[in-house]
């Protein structure tokens, strides 16, 4: 099964992508705290990380730079969400390999991840 | 000294309305004596007094009808012709010289009199007409200072005249005179980070072309990095002969408004943004819930959950509706420009929309038609135009949507059979916020965005869009694009 890692600071949208994502035959793994993004990707080394712009007190982009800056977590794909469209210039200078403007359908979500985890 | 020449000169009187009687009377009287003791002590002459008498006081008439009025000229008439007669009754005329004497003052005292009436009356009436001129000048000045605005009126050559406190307050500088439109450095300012030439002040241009400029937008820069926007107007005034012989220019401080205006449009944004996030996870459940009911064949529940997210689409809608004005409103929607092929965004337009419509989608005349534009955007003003004729064609059953092309232009038609739009209201449906009403006065769903939306984007891409339509017969919307030269 491969593994998902969703860190975003609103519990609402963390437990619509948990069910989706599951349906679809994911094993999600959820975070609310920036700090937490890290840990949660060195012990649950996922196949993907989605991770919100707008994290509670500290930005998406930030923690996106170190994680393609450390050794092991540089290769996981991670795609960027936000509510902000023209976010979506600003996320490769972070590393980031894609990006999801909300409000997004299924059918977004779904081709998306299935595009970077090689399906 | 000054204040004597003042109080003797007639000319720094007028319109000062102080009538003296008290001070011709006495010179008269001490020019009388004066002449007597002249004639008498001086020339031992007494018959002498007739060679002076007559210039003397004839320019003391006029000198004092001139400098006091009616009645002060009167008064010196009455003394001169009292004095002519103390002379004939004193050099004791007799027979003819007595009678010449007597006949030549009574037509000089005729004369006197004429004379002082019409000096006098002259004088009386330029001093009510300063005095009214001086009013009205007074009181166009406290209008003028007590105006909200900054006003700044200059002669023809751009000299400043005059300006208001308000004026000062926003340039934050004093308008002596003599300062020059157009040639000093009235103003250090900038728009969009590009400083003005004085030449390009509004008041300078209207002085230039004769024409008025109305509302041009400024930002000052003001000491401390500190910027004031200012909408200026200017104007030219003439004289009945068409010569320009002034200008005025009208300055508003704008930036409270611009401040507001800034603040909510950062309250739209922000409310929109918020609003997204819960709509994404209402999406996502719905689709969850859809799956699951699929497989357990819950017929019943689909069709509500069909409903749920088609409501929620609209509501999807009407947030990026929102954002779409908040953003045009500050200048910050971003297109992107693709070459595509018009016909096959109108056909997936049209094939989304018959899915969720009663009503027959008709779509005619389509050529083959490279357009370069945003697809997205192009896609919205289209959705929208076709959602309309849905919504305001309540009791009709086609819509016919036209795509063709015209000399350098693509030309796509969306005709409903619906309620319809009256002339006035034509005009008006292109502006933000603006709902169109039945005969009913009932108004439909929806915030007035759209068409708005609509007419910036196709304004953007360099387009046309207009409405021919007959109240009670149904609308045609029209919207032009330039077609890619490959």
């Amino acid at each position: 099964m491969k593994k998902i890692v969703v860190a975003d600071d609103d519990e609402g949208i963390l437990d619509a992508l948990t069910l989706i994502l599951s349906d679809a035959g994911y094993a999600v793994a959820v975070t609310t705290k920036g700090e937490e993004t890290f840990r949660k990707v060195t012990e649950y080394e996922p196949g993907l990380i989605l991770l919100d712009i707008l994290m509670s007190g500290k930005d998406g982009r930030d923690i996106c730079k170190r994680l393609k800056q450390n050794e092991k977590t540089k290769q996981i794909p991670v795609i960027m969400i936000s509510a902000h469209p023209s976010a979506g210039d600003s996320i490769h200078e972070c590393g980031a390999d894609g990006f999801l403007a909300k409000p997004f359908d299924t059918g977004d979500l779904l081709s998306v991840v299935k595009k970077f985890l090689g399906e | 000294m000054r204040n004597v020449l003042q109080y003797l000169n007639p000319i720094a009187r007028l319109g000062t309305k102080q009538y003296s009687i008290l001070f011709p009377l006495i010179t008269l009287l001490l020019t009388c004596i004066i002449l007597e003791v002249f004639v008498y002590m001086f020339l031992h002459d007494p018959n002498a007094v007739g060679l002076f008498a007559i210039f003397v006081f004839i320019a003391l008439i006029i000198y004092f009808s001139f400098r006091d009025g009616v009645r002060a000229g009167f008064l010196s008439v009455g003394i001169t012709i009292a004095y002519y007669f103390y002379i004939i009754y004193t050099r004791r005329y007799t027979g003819n010289q007595l009678e010449e004497g007597i006949n030549t003052t009574i037509i000089l005292g005729l004369l006197y009199f004429f004379l002082a009436g019409v000096i006098g009356w002259l004088k009386q009436t330029i001093d009510t007409l300063i005095e009214k001129e001086a009013e009205e000048k007074q009181r166009l000045q406290a209008i003028v200072q007590q105006m909200p605005v900054g006003v700044l009126i200059t002669d023809s050559k751009g000299r400043v005249v005059q300006g208001n406190k308000h004026i000062e307050q926003i340039l934050g500088r004093k308008m002596r005179e003599g300062l020059t439109a157009g040639q000093d450095t009235l103003l250090v300012s900038e728009m969009q980070h590009q400083p003005v030439p004085p030449s390009q002040w509004p008041l300078a241009q209207a002085l230039a072309t004769g024409r008025a400029v109305v509302g041009k937008e400024f930002a000052l820069a003001r000491d401390k990095g500190r910027k004031t926007y200012v909408q200026i107007s200017a104007s030219v005034i003439r004289n009945k002969k068409g010569k320009i012989v002034a200008a005025v220019s009208i300055v508003n401080d704008v930036t409270e408004q611009k401040e507001l205006e800034r603040r909510k449009d950062d309250f739209v944004n922000m409310a929109s943004h918020e609003l997204k996030t819960p709509i994404t996870s209402m999406k996502l459940y719905i689709d969850s819930l859809q799956i699951r009911m699929k497989q357990l064949q819950e017929e019943k529940a689909l069709k509500t959950i069909t409903s749920i997210k088609y409501q929620t689409e609209r509501l999807q809608k009407l947030v990026n509706d929102l954002l779409d004005v908040s953003r045009l409103q500050t200048g910050k929607l971003s297109y992107t420009k693709e070459q595509f092929d018009l016909d096959e965004l109108v056909r997936q337009v049209v094939d989304e929309l018959q899915e969720s419509t009663q009503k027959k989608l008709q779509l005619s005349s389509v050529a083959d038609i490279t357009v370069l534009a945003d697809r997205f955007r192009m896609y919205q003003v289209l959705t929208n135009l076709i959602t309309n004729a849905i919504k305001y064609s309540p009791n009709a059953d086609t819509i016919t949507i036209r795509v063709k092309k015209e000399k350098e232009e693509a030309i796509i038609s969306v005709k409903d059979f619906g309620i319809g739009i009256d002339k006035m209201q034509q005009k008006k449906i292109f502006e933000r916020l603006y709902q169109v009403t039945d005969d009913q006065e009932k108004t439909f769903p929806g915030f007035g965005m759209g068409l708005y939306i609509s007419k910036e984007i196709v304004t953007r891409h360099k387009g046309k869009i207009w409405v021919e339509s007959e109240k009670g017969k149904g609308s045609t919307f029209f919207v032009t694009l330039p077609v890619a030269n490959l």
